[in-house]
């Protein structure tokens, strides 16, 4: 559908738990936003399905400690492609609050730690979406 | 033969539909006490609580059971004490195993323990045990959980968070540096049937290597087929059926060969955490458990001889009556199963025994401090109910694992409960309250019905083919969102009673530095200076006992041994079952 917004969606690395990232992507995709679902994946992986798809957002979901490392190389990864201007990036998961900035510092243009509701994920992905590309869904 | 086709709860309606009662309540009298309870109702009782006598509390995670706003003798009129309750260690063991409870034997303070390297570990476990601690409770990293070596790509960054790290039987070695196996008792969180049959090998091995009979070693695995196949996401997933058979060959090889360890503990509180209700908790691990009994009996053995040390691991959680009620009546269904189902002879086999962990997601973010409120009345509730076994979460878990003062803090909630209380000085102190026994009724009724549709849709191992759990939580979970949301289910701090000022943000935990490189460098060593001869026969025939149908205990056993590394080990299972895909909903 034209102008939908294109979300993809991973498990950063070798996290267990996908309770909150399948909330997310039914909700994104009752919101009216298109999601792809890849489960457990590596940054390398997730750019290039990516760029495959031609996704707005790429979102990861982090609980195991990894959003520093993994999360980092991902940004790294997108910067190779040249992606971090055309597309967002946004991670959730559990994170202390100064990792969550440092997280905003790296690249990512919106993090969602826990008590995050629906409303807030989905208007400031669409907000992010928004201010990047001027795209609106 | 007819039995084979009947479920449990037709079993158990069958075999205990006549027995006879004796009511303790006079009827003449509880007659008088209805016309005075109405009489009450229509004077005292305003119209507004006449209207909604039953009221539902919104918990998380609850069973949403609605509630009367009093309990009397006439909500159980045809209450027996003897069938009902029993007195404790006694049948229907629904006040408790033991005859005399904690003044026999306290309940163990389990905290758990595991981030970075084993170094780091066995320092934090140090700690536990020198503050009063008296379990030792492991739990693993990412990669290690997921049965991959710290050097795989996979486990890149992610070696020593949120667990330690173990690749081989030297990192095992290491985390029990100048720890008496033989005098403590050790959970290893082994999530896994796959996980386990590794992990515990490598413990086997060093308890070898140690010159300590395995007839020595006390502890626990969890050995759980709906932690691999339910409630985990992880990249390579082995089939149902495959690790179904591995749960009960670990089972079958540690009670052969280690006959103080308990080898299951029949989940419980992961899968809840996931996202299911109390009830459907206790369902799925019980319809586990029944499931695992048939096997064992399929494979030729006694059912006292597996059922006297099966165990289960739970998640008390915000509904402080519905979590002492709901552990009152798993004991007295799971009794009635053993005894009238299997026919177990031994009361060992009858009883339900438990380690619960307080639980995660009822932690918030917001006002951390709050969280010890929260998980010591979880706490409370699990001492009421007659656990075994216990971890109380720490405050700052919705950050990070915990900081050594937050898990301190975390022992010290069950240590004033234990020493401060007084509440541990009378077994089953909320027995005969007219609220407690209803609502243990009304819930172990609840259990066997949905075991009943589990066994229906053709008993566990099938239900988690088919997706039917994976379908059922992905349902709850969801909608439980939408009553936060809404605030039907009100989170002190959340979305209610918010705080107009910011709070000042905690101290969290930081993890260790060179992990990874440290354990990248052990690796690297050990395949240089171990037998590869000996490695790759020991892989080979590994290989060929998960075909041909022989318990892989033994083999692994051998690997672990002769120093495999763990994902050598599953790399042969992967090769050897082939892959499967669960199915997600959303």
């Amino acid at each position: 559908m034209a102008g939908q917004i294109k979300v993809l969606l991973s498990k950063l690395g070798l996290d267990v738990h996908n309770r909150g990232v399948i909330t997310v992507a039914k909700e994104l995709r009752d919101a009216g936003m298109e999601v792809i679902y890849i489960g457990n994946s590596l940054p390398k992986e997730i750019i290039r399905t990516a760029i495959q798809e031609g996704v707005d957002v790429i979102g990861v979901s982090s609980l195991g400690g990894a959003h520093l490392t993994l999360g980092g190389e991902l940004i790294e990864e997108a910067k190779k492609e040249r992606l971090e201007e055309s597309m967002a990036f946004v991670i959730g998961g559990v994170f202390s609050t100064s990792d969550a900035e440092k997280l905003q510092e790296i690249g990512f243009d919106g993090t969602f730690v826990p008590g995050a509701t629906r409303e807030e994920i989905v208007s400031s992905i669409r907000k992010i979406v928004f201010d990047k590309t001027g795209r609106r869904s | 033969m007819a039995e084979q086709n009947k479920t449990t709860k037709e079993i158990l309606r069958a075999k205990l539909g006549g027995r006879r009662r004796t009511p303790l309540y006079n009827p003449a009298i509880l007659e008088k006490m209805r016309q005075e309870f109405e009489q009450w109702k229509g004077s005292l009782v305003r119209e507004e609580d006449r209207q909604n006598w039953h009221a539902t509390p919104h918990t998380l995670l609850g069973s949403e059971i609605p509630r009367e706003m009093l309990y009397t003798p006439l909500s159980s009129i045809d209450f027996d004490y003897m069938e009902d309750l029993g007195h404790s260690g006694q049948e229907p063991f629904t006040r408790g195993i033991h005859a005399n409870m904690y003044r026999g034997k306290e309940f163990t303070m389990r905290q758990l323990t595991g981030f970075g390297g084993p170094e780091e570990t066995n320092q934090r476990i140090k700690f536990m045990l020198a503050h009063g601690g008296t379990g030792v409770n492991v739990l693993f990293d990412l990669p290690t959980i997921q049965m991959y070596d710290s050097d795989d790509p996979l486990s890149k960054g992610q070696v020593g968070m949120s667990g330690v790290a173990i690749d081989s039987v030297e990192d095992m070695d290491l985390v029990f540096k100048d720890i008496p196996l033989d005098k403590i008792t050790v959970s290893l969180v082994t999530h896994y049937p796959s996980n386990t049959a590794i992990l515990f090998s490598m413990y086997l091995a060093l308890a070898e290597r140690r010159g300590i009979p395995w007839d020595n070693l006390r502890g626990s695995v969890q050995n759980d087929i709906t932690l691999e196949e339910v409630v985990r996401s992880g990249p390579e997933y082995i089939p149902p059926a495959d690790c179904f058979r591995i749960q009960c060959d670990n089972i079958e090889f540690i009670r052969q060969k280690i006959p103080l360890w308990n080898f299951v503990t029949f989940n419980g509180y992961n899968l809840r955490e996931f996202g299911t209700s109390g009830i459907t908790e206790m369902a799925v691990a019980v319809a586990n458990a029944i499931s695992t009994v048939e096997e064992m009996l399929r494979r030729g053995h006694d059912v006292d001889w597996i059922a006297e040390r099966l165990a289960f691991f739970w998640s008390p959680a915000s509904d402080f009556f519905e979590e002492v009620a709901r552990l009152r009546a798993v004991r007295r269904l799971w009794y009635k199963i053993m005894k009238y189902r299997f026919e177990a002879k031994s009361q060992r086999s009858m009883w339900m025994r438990c380690h619960v962990q307080t639980s995660g997601v009822s932690l918030m973010r917001e006002e951390p401090l709050n969280n010890i409120i929260r998980a010591a009345y979880q706490a409370l509730a699990a001492v009421f109910g007659g656990v075994q076994s216990l971890h109380v979460d720490s405050y700052d878990e919705a950050y990070s694992v915990p900081t050594e003062e937050a898990a301190l803090l975390s022992l010290r909630t069950q240590q004033i409960i234990q020493a401060e209380t007084g509440i541990t000085d009378v077994v089953d102190p909320l027995g005969g309250s007219f609220y407690v026994e209803a609502l243990t009724n009304e819930i172990e009724t609840r259990i066997l019905d949905e075991v009943d549709e589990i066994e229906k849709v053709g008993g566990y191992v099938t239900a988690i083919d088919r997706g039917w759990i994976h379908k059922k939580i992905a349902e709850f979970f969801y909608n439980e969102r939408s009553m936060v949301e809404k605030g039907h289910i009100k989170l002190v701090g959340y979305n209610i009673y918010q705080s107009p000022i910011g709070l000042p943000p905690i101290h969290v935990f930081e993890y260790p530095e060179g992990v990874e490189e440290r354990q990248k460098a052990r690796l690297a060593r050990l395949r240089e200076q171990r037998d590869n001869e000996k490695v790759n026969t020991a892989l080979a025939a590994l290989e060929d006992a998960c075909k041909r149908g022989m318990n892989v205990v033994l083999y692994t056993l051998q690997c672990a041994k002769v120093g495999c590394s763990e994902g050598e080990m599953f790399k042969v299972f992967k090769k050897a079952f082939g892959l499967w895909k669960p199915p997600v909903f959303w």
